[in-house]
Parts: structure tokens; C-alpha cells; sequence
């Protein structure tokens, strides 16, 4: 019975919280963006504008709902949720933090410590696509069509070398399971390195976060929605909360790639060199191991903004020549030379 | 002749992207800095690139034509004589103007021996060009420096005689009048007497300055000639 109650609230939060940080981001991507541009953004609702999110939304929800008269209905309405789904799933088996101990009862700060969370958002995250194919297929219109194909045609030329750099990772730490690699990122690596995957696999992480933007369909990888090429890709029918599902999936997607980005490569919940358990009280280091999580987090979600308005889009066959040419051997050659070094010193 | 392509071979470092990105966000984060340091400071018109219009303005011209004014002179008497030369003038046809004769003792509220009876100008269909101004004998219609005229009724933006002259009071309460014209190069160029004048003036007005006018004659005759070359 307490389990399930702590269960429902953790989901509860983190539910909740990936919902505020979705809405908080689309405030910063466009505030960033206007600021990295000479601009100042929309600075009038609240203050700093902080409310624009919030105006944004009940514009959306109060909009009419219209779905165009020659699409396929069903595929129509289902391509949002298909998409929004995985993408409010996927954070599940991420973890937010170590423990929280209260009353002598130990909380770990993650939803469900899966032992094959790996491959539960890997797969989640290659579902996400359905949504935008099937969202493009059933608008009925040219532009979405090709923005739902570019989407397919990236998802195979992207999805084999973020499978193979993931398969480093677990060749490293060997387990599947987020929450014993956060676990053992604590210490130091060769004597003066924090123990973070960042030193142990640095072509490993490259080769990550390209593919993750590509996953997250960010710029330079945002070829299914290429607004300056075919209008607004796969969802150019698409209005009102419909719209906004596709808007919001993509940040919360991109929330839970910044943050298998930090259980995976940066340590998680660990600082470098210092071990925060040992002065910290069991509640505050809960709350400490919590923030240090969410403000690397943060980092990355910046730095999708940030990448997003300094590189222009890659061209269609770029995006295919680079997945295939330049990132699969890498990432072959990356996995060839950590099972090397893993036979070798074990 | 068309240019020959010149494909430019990419070093190795161009080639792998990273770097060029690097670079590139480098450059966007300085924009980004800069422009949140400046939009954290207090006071209006923080980023200089950005006009955040109702509260910064941009200072205009003097001369800028915006809503109309019928002038008083500086006894507080109404320089309009209704002759209709700016209704004539206006090629959106927009000013309505009936003549009258002043009432029985008020005559000394009136500039001329006759008064514009009724005084309307179609806001809607003016075109700002500032023919009216021109084309007035007694400088009595003006265009001043309010901009903002948008209106909630079509009604609104008739503006009559009560409203002109209120918009002469407002700005000469906000010091905004305009200044006075330059005096009109007569046509036909006489160069020689315009030139004359304008080196004259110094000369007559302030002593400080006509040591200078006489020293540099040339130079301000020159300098005269070709402003009002300008102004042709
Ligand atoms: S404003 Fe000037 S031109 Fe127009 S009627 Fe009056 S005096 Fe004549
Ligand atoms: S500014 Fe031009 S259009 Fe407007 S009232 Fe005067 S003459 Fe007519």
C-alpha cells in the first residue's frame, strides 16, 4: 500500500515536472533565441514574460479543432498522441536523483528502476516517429507526407549509430539499468578524472548527442518540420491542443534526452571530487542529489536552444551521408575499441 | 562573363562540423550575453537594437508631418481665413472649409477680416504630404508632431475645428511647434542675392559672428549657395 503511494506520487511529480519544464522551455527558446539575435522576445506577459507559456496554451486549448475534410480521420487524431505518448513515458525509468530518506523509509528518486531501462527508451523513443508518420501520412497534404518520409529516412540513418554509441555505454558499465550507471559514476577515473561515462567514452558522447538531436528532430536535424522548406512538415493541418501536443512532445522529448545525457555521460546526480552523502542529512542530500541532476539537465536543454540558433538545418542527403558514411563507422569503430579495452584490462 | 565556381576545399576541421560549431555558438552566446546584460538595466530603450515602442520613442523630426493644427498667432487670434487654397491644394480631397464673417464682436478672435465658419479634415483619407501647409497663404494649417491617431470609430476621425485648434494648444503647451520656415528661394534662382543674404544676417545680428563672416566670406557665400541648392 505505501508503495503504491509513494509510486503515484512520484510519477504524480514527475509528471508535473516535465510538464513545467516543457513550458518553462518554450519561454527560454524563445527568449534565448531573440536574445542571440538582437531581439528581446516576448517580454509583456508577467514578468519577463514569463506567462507567454501559459497565454500560448489556453490560446491553443480555446482554438477550434478542425481536421481537414480529405484526411484519414483516425490516423489524423492519433499521430499527436502516438507522438506526445512515448515522449511522457520515456522519463520513467530515468532516474531525478539518488534517495530520499524519510522515516527510515529510502525513496529512490526514479519511477521505475527497470534493469532494461535502456532499451525501454530507446524503443520509446523510436516510437515517437510513428507519430509524426503517421501524423504526415494522414494529413493528406504534400508537405506533410514529406515531412512524415523525411522523418522515416533520418530515423534510419540515425537511430543504428545512437543505438551502437548506447551499446558502448553498456559495455562500460555492464548494465542495462539506468539507475546502477548513475550509481557507479561516483569517484574518480585514472586518479584525477571524475568517474564520469563523459572520459570514458568522449567519441561515444559525440556521437550521441548528434543523434539525439536528431531524435529530439532539433535543429540541425529538424528536416520533418524544415519551416523554410516545406511549410511546417508533418504537421502543417495540424491546430489548436492537436499542434500544441506536437509542440510540447518535442521539448519534453528533448527534457528526457538532456537527461539520459546526464545519467550516461556526466555522472548523473554526482559533483566531481566530492561526495555529497557523506556531510549532507538524508533529506537534504535527497534534495541536493535532486538539483545537481536537474541543473546539468538544464544545461543540456540549454544547449539544445543554443545549437538550435547558431547552425542552419543539414540538407536531406547530408543528413543521410553523414548517418551513414561518417556516424555508424564511428560509432562501429567506437564499440570495436571499448570492447578492446574492456577484454583487455579485465 | 559568368564567374567560374571555385569549390573551395574544406581542411579537416570544417569537414567534421564540431568545430565550425563550436565557433558559431561562440559568437551567438556573445550576442546572447551582451543583450541580456543590456535588457537587466533599468530605464527604457535597454537593447540597442530593439525600440520597445510604447514606452521608447524615437525622437522625430521637426518637420514631420503628422496630425494637422490650425494656428493662432501670438495674440491668440485665429490666422485661418477660410480662403479654401488648402482644400484646393489637397489631392486627397479630404478638407471641407466654409467662409464666414466673424460675429458681431468678435472680431478680435480672427487674424484676417474673415473666418473659416466650419473646418474638417478627413483623418481617414489624408495622405500626410503636407500640401495644405503649403499652400496656405496665412500659415494658419500646420501639420504637427502627433503620430499615434487611431481612433475606435470612423466618426473619431473627422476631426474638426475644435479639435485642430486644440491640437495647436497641445503642442505649443509641449513645446512642439514647429519652427519657423526657412524663407523660399525665389524661382528663377537670383543666386547672387540669396547668397548676399544669408552672408548678410551675421552681419547684422551678431558681432562675434561677423568677425568670422568676414574673415571666411568666400568660404560662407559658397557654403550658402549650396544649401540653397539643396533646398531647390
Ligand atoms: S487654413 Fe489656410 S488655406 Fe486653409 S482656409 Fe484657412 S487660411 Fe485658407
Ligand atoms: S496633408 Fe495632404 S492629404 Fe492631408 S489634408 Fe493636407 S493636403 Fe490633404
Amino acid at each position: 500500500m505505501d508503495n503504491w503511494v509513494i509510486a503515484l506520487i512520484k510519477v504524480v511529480f514527475i509528471w508535473t515536472w516535465t510538464l513545467l519544464i516543457a513550458t518553462l522551455m518554450t519561454w527560454v527558446e524563445r527568449r534565448g533565441s531573440a536574445m542571440m539575435q538582437d531581439r528581446l522576445g516576448p517580454n509583456r506577459a508577467g514578468p519577463f514574460g514569463l506567462f507567454q507559456p501559459l497565454a500560448d496554451g489556453i490560446k491553443l486549448f480555446t482554438k477550434e479543432d478542425i481536421i481537414p475534410e480529405k484526411a484519414h480521420k483516425i490516423l489524423f487524431s492519433l499521430g499527436p498522441i502516438l507522438f506526445a505518448l512515448p515522449a511522457f513515458s520515456a522519463y520513467a525509468v530515468i532516474p531525478f536523483g539518488d534517495k530520499l530518506i524519510v522515516n527510515g523509509k529510502e525513496i529512490i528518486l526514479q519511477v521505475a528502476d527497470v534493469n532494461v531501462g535502456f532499451l525501454y527508451v530507446v524503443a520509446l523513443g523510436a516510437m515517437a516517429v510513428y507519430g509524426i508518420v503517421l501524423g504526415g501520412w494522414g494529413s493528406n497534404n504534400k508537405y506533410s507526407i514529406l515531412g512524415g518520409l523525411r522523418s522515416t529516412a533520418q530515423l534510419i540513418s540515425y537511430e543504428v549509430p545512437f543505438g551502437l554509441s548506447l551499446l558502448a555505454v553498456v559495455l562500460v558499465y555492464g548494465t542495462f539499468s539506468l539507475r546502477e550507471i548513475s550509481l557507479v559514476q561516483q569517484g574518480t577515473f585514472l586518479g584525477f578524472l571524475p568517474n564520469w561515462g563523459i572520459f570514458k567514452q568522449p567519441l561515444g558522447f559525440i556521437l550521441f548527442i548528434v543523434t539525439a538531436y536528431a531524435e529530439a528532430n532539433r535543429v540541425p536535424f529538424d528536416l520533418p518540420e524544415a519551416e523554410s522548406e516545406i511549410v511546417a512538415g508533418y504537421h502543417t493541418e495540424y491546430g489548436s491542443m492537436r499542434l500544441g501536443l506536437y509542440l510540447f512532445g518535442e521539448y519534453v522529448n528533448m527534457y528526457t534526452l538532456a537527461a539520459l545525457m546526464v545519467t550516461l555521460y556526466f555522472g548523473a546526480w554526482h559533483l566531481p571530487y566530492i561526495d555529497m552523502s557523506k556531510f549532507l542529512g538524508p533529506v537534504s542530500y535527497g534534495i541536493a542529489s535532486f538539483l545537481v541532476f536537474f541543473l546539468k539537465t538544464a544545461f543540456f536543454l540549454w544547449l539544445f536552444v543554443w545549437v538550435r540558433w547558431t547552425v542552419p538545418r543539414f540538407r536531406y542527403d547530408q543528413v543521410m551521408g553523414l548517418g551513414w558514411k561518417a556516424l555508424i563507422p564511428l560509432a562501429l569503430v567506437n564499440l570495436f575499441i571499448t570492447a578492446l579495452c574492456i577484454q583487455l584490462t579485465v | 562573363m559568368a564567374k567560374p565556381v571555385v569549390k573551395k576545399e574544406y581542411t579537416f576541421l570544417e569537414r567534421i562540423y564540431l568545430w565550425e560549431i563550436v565557433k558559431g555558438l561562440k559568437l551567438t552566446f556573445k550576442h546572447f550575453t551582451f543583450n541580456f546584460k543590456e535588457s537587466l538595466k533599468k530605464g527604457p530603450h535597454t537593447v540597442p537594437t530593439c525600440w520597445q515602442y510604447p514606452e521608447d520613442r524615437r525622437p522625430i523630426a521637426p518637420v514631420f508631418r503628422g496630425a494637422h493644427m490650425l494656428c493662432l498667432d501670438d495674440e491668440g487670434r485665429e490666422l485661418c481665413v477660410g480662403c479654401g487654397m488648402c482644400a484646393r491644394a489637397c489631392p486627397a480631397k479630404c478638407i471641407t472649409v466654409k467662409r464666414g464673417k466673424p460675429a458681431e464682436g468678435e472680431e478680435g478672435k480672427y487674424a484676417g477680416k474673415t473666418m473659416s465658419a466650419e473646418f474638417t479634415i478627413d483623418m481617414l483619407r489624408c495622405i500626410f504630404c503636407g500640401f495644405c501647409e503649403e499652400a496656405c497663404p496665412k500659415g494658419a494649417i500646420q501639420l504637427g508632431q502627433e503620430y499615434e491617431l487611431a481612433e475606435y470609430t470612423m466618426d473619431a476621425c473627422i476631426y474638426d475645428k475644435e479639435r485642430l485648434l486644440a491640437n495647436f494648444q497641445k503642442a505649443k503647451a509641449e513645446g512642439k511647434l514647429k519652427p519657423p520656415k526657412k524663407p523660399v528661394p525665389v524661382a528663377g534662382g537670383d543666386k547672387k542675392a540669396g547668397a548676399k543674404k544669408v552672408a548678410k544676417k551675421p552681419v547684422a545680428t551678431d558681432g562675434k559672428k561677423s568677425k568670422k563672416a568676414a574673415s571666411k566670406p568666400q568660404a560662407e557665400e559658397k557654403k550658402a549657395s549650396e544649401t540653397k541648392r539643396e533646398e531647390t
